[in-house]
C-alpha cells in the first residue's frame, strides 16, 4: 500500500506549490499593482474587483482546503483503491492547482501597472489557454496516477439458496437510505430560498435560482431513499419519500440475483446512473441487490439485507419457471 | 426483511405478521439500531391492511424488539430475548412436522428421545 502513503505526500507538496504559486506573485509585485484589483471581466470590460489582500489570500485559502480533502480522501476514503477513483484525484489535484495558478497570472497580467482597476485588461485568448492547459496536465496527470486496473475482486456473495412452500406466502422489503443526500438537497434548497429572500439577486437571475431551488427539492425528496419490494409479481422499486415513481421488474424478465458491495466510485457516483435496461440506484457505498436480466442487462440498487431478498428472487424465478 | 406467511395458520393475522418480523429480526438481518421498512411497505408487500402491520409493530415494542423514535421510525431495540426466539421456532418445527405426519406428542417423543 505505497500508494496510500506516496500519494498524501505528493499531495502536500504539490500542495504547497501551488500555494506558494498562488500567495508569492501578488506579495513581490504589489508595487506595481492597484488597489483594489480587477477580478471579473465581461464583454465591456472589467466589471468587478477585489481588494489586494483578497486577491492574494483567498485563492490560497480555497486551494489548501481542497487539498486537505483530497489528503483526507487518500488517507482515509476509498478513493485509492480503483482506477476511476485515482484517475479524477490526480486530475483535479494537478488539474486544479494548474488552473488557479494560470487564472492567477493571468489576472495579474491584466492589472499590471494599471492606474485603476477598471483600466485593467483581460487577455481573452490566456482564459482558452489556462483551459486548455488546466485539462491536458489534469488529463495527463490522471493517465500517469491511474495505476494497475482493477482486479476483479469478486464481492458478490451467493445467496443462500430459499425453498418456498405452498401454502405459504414470502414477501421481502428492503431500504435503502442516504440521510446525507436528504441533507444536503435540504441544505442547499434553503440556501437557494435565502438569496432569494435577502433579495441579493436581480429579476433575470430570480426566475433561474427558484428553478434551481425546485430541482434541488425534488431530487432530495426523490431520491434520497428507496425502498424495495419482492413479492411473487416481481420486483417493485419505490424511489423517495412517496414511493412513487415505482420501477417494476416482472419475474420472467429475471435470470437470477445476488447481493454485491459495491461503491459509488465504482458506478461513477451517486444517484441513478445508466440507462433502461443496465440501470444502477446508487445511494450510499455497500450492499446492493443486483439483479441479471435473461435479455442481458441488468438492475442495481444499493439496499440494506440484499442478501435474502436476492434469495427470495431467485427462489421465486425458480417457482416461476418450473410452472410452465 | 424477509417475511413468510402461512395461509392456513388459523392465528389472528396480526399475530401471525409479529411472529415473521420477530424471526426475520431474531436471525440476524437487523441489528439494533436499525431501522425497519415503512409499515407501509410491510403491508403493501404482504397485501395486508396497514393496521394490521401496525399492531404487530406495536406488539414487538411492547415485547420490547422494537422502539418507536419520532422522525426516526421503527428501529430494532434488541435481539429477540431466548424465550421468545425458542417459541417462535418451536412454531416453525410444529409446521414442518405435521406437514410429514408428526404430531405434537410425536414431536415431544424425538425431543425426549434426542441425548
Amino acid at each position: 500500500m505505497t500508494d496510500r502513503i506516496r500519494a498524501p505526500i505528493l499531495a502536500g507538496v504539490w500542495g504547497t506549490l501551488v500555494g506558494a504559486a498562488l500567495a508569492a506573485p501578488p506579495l513581490a509585485l504589489r508595487d506595481r499593482l492597484p488597489d483594489p484589483v480587477a477580478i471579473h471581466w465581461s464583454g465591456a470590460g472589467a466589471d468587478g474587483s477585489a481588494p489586494l489582500l483578497t486577491f492574494t489570500v483567498l485563492p490560497v485559502a480555497v486551494w489548501l482546503v481542497g487539498v486537505a480533502i483530497a489528503i483526507g480522501l487518500a488517507l482515509w476514503g476509498q478513493t485509492l483503491t480503483h482506477r476511476s477513483g485515482r484517475v479524477y484525484w490526480w486530475g483535479f489535484l494537478i488539474g486544479g492547482g494548474v488552473f488557479l495558478v494560470g487564472l492567477s497570472l493571468l489576472t495579474l497580467d491584466a492589472n499590471l501597472d494599471r492606474s485603476s482597476w477598471s483600466r485593467a485588461d483581460l487577455k481573452e485568448w490566456g482564459v482558452a489557454v489556462v483551459m486548455a492547459a488546466s485539462l491536458a496536465t489534469g488529463v495527463l496527470a490522471g493517465w500517469l496516477g491511474r495505476g494497475a486496473p482493477d482486479v476483479p475482486t469478486d464481492t458478490t456473495r451467493q445467496p443462500p439458496e430459499l425453498r418456498l412452500r405452498p401454502g405459504r406466502r414470502s414477501v421481502w422489503v428492503g431500504r435503502g437510505a442516504n440521510p446525507w443526500l436528504a441533507l444536503l438537497a435540504a441544505g442547499s434548497f434553503c440556501l437557494v430560498l435565502a438569496t432569494l429572500w435577502t433579495g441579493g439577486v436581480a429579476g433575470g437571475e430570480a426566475g433561474g435560482l427558484i428553478g434551481l431551488a425546485v430541482i434541488l427539492g425534488l431530487v432530495g425528496l426523490f431520491t434520497s431513499s428507496v425502498n424495495v419490494r419482492v413479492t411473487e409479481q416481481g420486483v417493485a422499486v419505490a424511489f423517495g419519500l412517496f414511493g412513487w415513481p415505482v420501477h417494476r421488474i416482472p419475474p420472467e424478465r429475471i435470470a437470477r440475483a445476488r447481493a454485491q458491495q459495491r461503491t459509488p466510485g465504482h458506478v461513477g457516483g451517486w444517484g441513478i446512473r445508466g440507462r433502461p435496461g443496465n440501470m444502477t440506484v446508487m445511494l450510499r457505498a455497500g450492499e446492493c441487490l443486483v439483479i441479471d436480466y435473461r435479455s442481458g442487462g441488468r438492475f442495481t440498487v444499493s439496499v440494506d439485507d440484499a442478501e435474502r431478498g436476492a434469495s427470495l428472487i431467485n427462489a421465486l424465478v425458480a417457482g416461476d419457471r418450473s410452472e410452465r | 426483511m424477509l417475511l413468510t406467511l402461512d395461509l392456513n395458520d388459523p392465528r389472528p393475522l396480526h399475530e401471525q405478521v409479529a411472529g415473521a418480523i420477530r424471526r426475520a429480526v431474531g436471525e440476524g438481518g437487523y441489528r439494533p439500531g436499525d431501522r425497519l421498512p415503512p409499515a407501509r411497505e410491510l403491508a403493501a408487500a404482504l397485501g395486508i391492511n396497514a393496521n394490521t402491520v401496525l399492531r404487530a409493530l406495536r406488539d414487538l415494542r411492547d415485547e420490547g424488539i422494537l422502539e418507536f423514535r419520532r422522525g426516526r421510525g421503527v428501529t430494532v431495540a434488541e435481539r429477540p430475548a431466548g424465550r421468545a426466539l425458542i417459541e417462535q421456532r418451536a412454531r416453525d418445527l410444529l409446521d414442518e412436522a405435521a406437514r410429514y405426519g408428526y404430531g405434537r406428542d410425536d414431536l415431544i417423543d424425538i425431543l425426549k428421545e434426542l441425548p
